[in-house]
């Protein structure tokens, strides 16, 4: 007893550091593997109202590129609203179209906090489970797709960006090309990699690389980037695809959530594939 | 009494600074502006080490909850705290520490400054930067990260003691 005492006093020092040193990794599990708890983030109560406060300020930086992207869309868009169109064959015409079904729903949000240096980069929107957000949504912008809901608090939510470690997004090369799985470099906010694609196929560069969809979480053909560079992998028959994406995160405000209306059903048939033995 | 005060202030002070202003500025090159080992560093050399790793682990856990880092500055600032008595101690001038004098550049002198708060703040970085990352493959990108951010970050510093600390000398 005496000895574990003197011990204890010998190495009190190193004992409180390693309890210290303890904690903090306490502190990163329970944010990685509990995704309620929003105690710790941008998207707590307390740290997203500071949060919104300093966006508030830094979005002023930004408005006249975010207002010339919206204004792009807008235009956009509005060439497909109806009220637009001259009305050809006014006896069948309905608005209640029940040939097409809506698949996705977009919840529009604002990004008060992110950041594009960190090696994981995750940001925080101000819309939550009040708003319908659920883990697992998509998110896009205007040039772009942005990310999944990592996190979701009552008014504020988490969004596990592209710029992360382990973000893999199943997209198609070109219209109807071959498909592959995007990744970030880690290194360049602007840039990313594109593997799983067979080195016979012929791949062109500056193609476009659009979102495929295959998961139901992001409509299909999203333009996510443009290939810059190939390279083939060494061993492999594999290409290495360089790529720029078309949103730059750094300057990136205003977002969509999407709803995917069809998931549940999407997810449950297949669920029904049999596994391989 | 009012040295207390003072310190809580430059805590305030250092945490503003770290969140509203150097967590915004976008460098590139994988290199980030650490202020708030600075802190740590200004703390007076009688220090009890208990309260310098207390402090130093609430101060890196209030700039993490604004940052989303969840833990690196904490862990980061801690190793700082544990690490300062012994370095202090590694390159302590011959007639020993003068209880007046502040660990500062211009208490203490610039070769002095720039050697203990650059060992220091190497080793806390590349905690940082190999926590952040953990991956060996990704050496070079570790080793890069870390000289970008003892770069950018020690310009910074030593422009701060320009600006913070001179009238204290009067």
């Amino acid at each position: 007893m005496q000895n574990l005492f003197a011990f204890l006093r010998r190495f009190r020092v190193f004992i409180f550091f390693a309890a210290l040193q303890f904690l903090c990794f306490i502190l990163y599990l329970q944010f990685v593997s509990y995704p309620q708890r929003v105690f710790m983030s941008t998207a707590g109560n307390l740290n997203a109202t500071v949060s919104r406060w300093e966006g508030s300020i830094f979005n002023h930086f930004y408005l006249e590129e975010n207002n010339k992207i919206l204004r792009i869309e807008n235009a956009r868009l509005r060439k497909r609203v109806f009220g637009n169109y001259y009305q050809k064959e006014r006896a069948v015409f309905q608005v209640k179209d029940t040939s097409y079904e809506q698949k996705y729903s977009f919840i529009p949000a604002k990004i008060i906090h992110s950041s594009t240096n960190n090696r994981n980069n995750y940001f925080t929107i101000d819309v939550g489970t009040l708003q319908g957000i659920k883990k697992d949504m998509g998110v896009i912008s205007p040039r772009g797709v942005v990310g999944i809901v990592f996190k979701t608090g009552e008014h504020y939510s988490l969004v596990k960006s592209v710029l992360t470690q382990d973000i893999n997004l199943d997209v198609i090369i070109g219209a109807d090309g071959p498909q592959g799985i995007l990744k970030w470099d880690g290194i360049n906010p602007r840039n990313g990699i594109v593997t799983g694609v067979s080195s016979d196929l012929p791949i062109k560069k500056y193609a476009s690389i659009y979102t495929l969809g295959a998961s139901g979480i992001f409509p299909k053909g999203i333009k996510v980037a443009r290939i810059i560079d190939k390279a083939r992998v060494e061993d492999q028959s594999l290409w290495e695809l360089k790529i720029k994406f078309t949103e730059d995160y750094r300057t990136l405000h205003s977002v969509y959530v999407i709803n995917s209306l069809h998931l549940k059903e999407l997810k449950t048939l297949q669920l029904e594939i049999p596994e391989e033995e | 009494m009012k040295s207390i005060i003072n310190y809580i202030a430059l805590f305030v002070l250092f945490f503003c600074l770290q969140v509203f202003l150097f967590n915004q500025l976008d460098l590139g090159y994988g290199a980030h502006v650490f202020i708030i080992p600075l802190f740590l560093m200004l703390l007076p050399f009688n220090t009890n080490i208990f309260a310098l790793m207390s402090l130093g682990f609430f101060l890196g856990i209030t700039v993490d909850a604004f940052s989303n880092t969840f833990g690196l500055n904490a862990s980061s600032m801690v190793l700082f705290a544990y690490l300062r008595p012994v370095i202090f101690e590694t390159f302590k001038p011959r007639e020993g520490y003068d209880p007046l004098k502040k660990p500062t550049a211009n208490d203490m002198g610039w070769d002095w400054f720039i050697i203990v708060f650059g060992t220091l703040f190497s080793m806390a970085t590349l905690w940082y930067v190999i926590l952040e990352i953990f991956r060996i493959s990704e050496f070079f990108l570790i080793i890069r990260n870390l000289v970008m951010t003892v770069l950018a970050s020690g310009i910074t510093v030593a422009i701060s003691q320009f600006f913070f600390f001179n009238e204290r000398r009067k």
